[in-house]
């Protein structure tokens, strides 16, 4: 069972606000700007910021959806959101009981976990050339 | 002895030698001023209006006329100094936890963001003060060693206390012990130096006061 | 475990069915839960993939087998449980199925085949008093046990506030003579991982650490590795901003405590506490103790059971005032004293005076 599983009911009339969230914001720009600039991103780890729910919720508003969206299988799901900037990702990694382990914002123009590793196209061919020898 | 050790013994055995040596000094030095007496002054009151104990109390508060202008930093110096440790050792929410615990009474505090304004001017007022102390012959020939020693006691916990919250030099746990540690000697200190003006000040004026309203002579 | 112990790392973890990409999101994590930036990720898990398995010898002194459990009850199969397959444990009582001599024999050939490789974890207390009679496993002390173990061993890891300060065991009056296994062992590098216990993942980022780089992560003074015990747990709870406000619960059960208000009155010592939880979380980042509405004891911090009481805020006195009263006392007595000297004086002169009379002025 995931924690958000559990009702939860905040009491607090509206969602309070540390006022991290825009320095956070922030930060994502410089990171973009670099992107842009030298083509090396980076990441911010959402979990380990002093934020009240409010702030990820202005966060993730902010952000906003772009166009893709992936889903990896491994060692649970993860999932990587590009938001409505391009380059810019909202990455949860959770383990295989479903809780979330990591969350991160990377920016990026692709996560370097998708990116097939040459070995493991090596592997794959190999695998694929028994397959393909295996057919009559 | 390690930091977390160090600030045990100052929230625990530090603080109760530091309190009872306060308090001892305190009332000792109160009952032995207030128990003095005076002879009674037989001659008849000379009445003039603005002569009284009260009017001393109130009037020594604003500088006398001319005297602003001749040593402007003296007064607001002072005054933002003076202001701001009131606001600090009395509404910096810890600081009022700390109170209501040793004698019960709490009030509301201010926000931290607001005390640490406020240390900041203070300590500024403070180093001011003392750069003037030191800048002006006059003052500095007036200066005796417990000018410069009450003065170094009462801006150690103000700063160690602002560099605690900072995390700044030390680590925090560090700081607070030693923030604790000199607002101890302070505490100690009190009573048996010029800092017992804390107590007196407004005793002793009204005390001048008088005497000087029974004599007709407006201070 | 049938694996060959001379197979490269991720070779091991592939033959047990553990993708690259798995992998890469464990040195992910791993890497943002060590605040190391994310393309030290990907360098750890080059290095990883090349490493080979240590061998580990972990002994359990004057403990509760809190920290044993902390490690080993995390989700599984975890990164937790992912560290420990690159590692080969070859002594842990609680775990391993040999006993009695088998156990010891066990020990022994892991010590002498590993010579002065191994990596050595001790969780629990040392405890000196009677020559360290008080704690002994197979008829040795702990005392003597340590001190053989480490000879050998390449890095010690300090495993729980117990090892790494002498815990519950010191705590007043510390009845076995219990220190940590610093004040013992001298002269090898030692890793001290406090809490009561430690969050796991704090063990399994200092095991990767030393497998990916051959050394023991950056320590802090007390000996504690800066990536997980650099900031306190104030720095980084969540209801900080609270604290900033002057919101404070008074009670457990109050409007504020409802509200998710800062605990310093409720005794949290976050503030001057080192550690993880508000960033790592506990029970795979489902919570922790804050965030459950309790403030913070201090686990990983010396002394942490002696420190003035769990409930109290740390503004307060942390020991009952003893001698205040009896300080005004002889303080009221002190001024009433003077008082009565200085009358006495003032009678005496007064006594001593003598009228002048205008007979006397004239003569
Ligand atoms: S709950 Fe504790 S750690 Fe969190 S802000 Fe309050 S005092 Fe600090
Ligand atoms: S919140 Fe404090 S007492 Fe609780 S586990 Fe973390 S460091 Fe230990």
């Amino acid at each position: 069972m995931t924690l958000e599983r559990i009702p939860i009911r905040v009491e607090a009339d509206d969602l309070p606000m540390s006022g991290n969230a825009p320095a956070v914001l922030r930060e994502i720009g410089e990171l973009l700007h670099r992107l842009a600039e030298e083509g090396v991103g980076g990441a911010i780890d959402l979990r380990s910021l002093p934020f009240l729910p409010g702030d990820r919720v202005w966060l993730e508003e902010r952000l906003g959806c772009g166009e893709v969206e992936i889903s990896l299988q491994a060692g649970g799901l993860s999932t990587f959101s590009e938001t409505r900037f391009p380059g810019v990702w909202w990455v949860v990694h959770r383990n295989p009981q479903g809780a979330v382990v990591s969350e991160q914002v990377e920016v990026t123009r692709v996560p370097d976990i998708i990116v097939a590793d040459p070995n493991d196209v090596r592997n794959g061919l190999a695998n694929l050339n028994d397959l393909i020898s295996g057919l009559s | 002895m390690n930091e977390m050790q160090f600030l045990t013994w100052v929230r625990g055995p530090g603080l109760d030698i530091a309190l009872s040596l306060f308090v001892l000094g305190v009332l000792w030095r109160l009952i032995e001023i207030y128990s003095l007496g005076r002879k009674k002054d037989l001659s008849a009151p000379r009445h003039k209006p603005g002569a009284s104990g009260w009017h001393t109390i109130a009037r020594r508060s604003v500088p006398p006329e001319g005297m602003f202008k001749t040593s402007p930093v003296s007064y607001v110096g002072g005054y933002v100094f003076h202001i701001g440790l009131a606001i600090i050792i009395f509404l910096f929410i810890p600081h009022i936890k700390l109170i209501e615990s040793l004698v019960g009474v709490s009030w509301p505090g201010l926000p931290s963001q607001v005390v640490d304004l406020v240390t900041v001017v203070t300590l500024a007022a403070m180093i001011v003060l003392l750069a003037d102390r030191i800048m002006k012959p006059t003052k500095r020939y007036l200066s005796g060693f417990q000018d410069w020693f009450t003065w170094t006691l009462t801006f150690l916990p103000v700063l160690t206390g602002w560099l605690a919250v900072q995390h700044l030099l030390l680590p925090y746990t560090t700081m607070l012990a030693l923030h604790i540690l000199t607002a101890e000697l302070l505490l100690v200190f009190i009573p048996f130096t010029k800092l017992f003006h804390a107590f007196t000040v407004f005793g002793s004026r009204w005390f001048n006061g008088a005497v000087n309203g029974h004599k007709g002579v407006p201070v | 475990m049938t694996m060959n112990k001379n197979a490269k790392l991720l070779e091991n973890l592939e033959w047990q069915g553990v993708s690259r990409r798995t992998f890469l999101k464990y040195c992910a994590t791993l890497a943002s839960l060590m605040a190391l930036p994310p393309s030290a990720g990907r360098a750890m898990a080059e290095a990883l993939a090349q490493a080979k398995r240590p061998s580990v010898i972990w002994l359990p002194f004057q403990e509760c087998t809190g920290c044993t459990e902390s490690i080993t009850r995390s989700h599984s199969p975890s990164i937790e449980g992912m560290i420990f397959d690159m590692i080969s444990l070859d002594y842990q009582e609680t775990l391993m199925a040999a006993a009695g001599h088998q156990a010891e024999e066990a020990l022994h050939k892991a010590m002498q085949d590993n010579m002065g490789k191994y990596v050595l974890i001790i969780d629990g207390s040392v405890a000196t008093g009677l020559d360290g009679a008080y704690s002994c496993i197979a008829g040795r002390t702990n005392l003597e046990a340590l001190r053989e173990a480490a000879q050998g061993a390449a890095a010690i890891i300090a495993l729980g506030s117990c090892a790494a300060y002498g815990g519950i065991p010191k705590a007043k009056p510390n009845p076995t003579g219990a220190v940590a296994v610093s004040d013992i062992i001298k002269d090898k590098p030692i890793v001290n991982i406090p809490g009561c216990p430690p969050i796991p993942v704090v063990i399994t980022g200092v095991l990767a650490h030393y497998l990916t780089f051959g050394s023991l992560p950056e320590l802090d003074k007390l000996g504690r590795p800066k990536a997980f015990y650099g900031e306190t747990i104030h720095d980084r709870c969540y209801r900080r901003p609270f604290y900033d406000q002057g919101k404070f619960a008074k009670s457990f059960d109050d409007e504020g405590a409802r509200k998710g208000w800062c605990l310093f009155e409720l005794g949290c010592k976050g503030p001057v506490t080192y550690n993880a939880c508000a960033s790592v979380k506990w029970n795979g980042g489902a919570s922790w103790p804050v965030e459950a509405g309790h403030g913070c004891l201090g686990c990983s911090e010396p002394d942490f059971w002696d420190a003035g009481g769990f409930y109290k805020a740390l503004s307060m006195p942390a020991d009952p005032l003893k001698m205040t009263a009896g300080a005004a006392l002889a303080g009221a007595v002190a001024g009433v004293a003077i008082t009565v000297a200085n009358r006495a004086k003032k009678g005496a002169a007064k006594a001593a005076h003598e009228t002048t009379t205008l007979a006397d002025l004239e003569k």
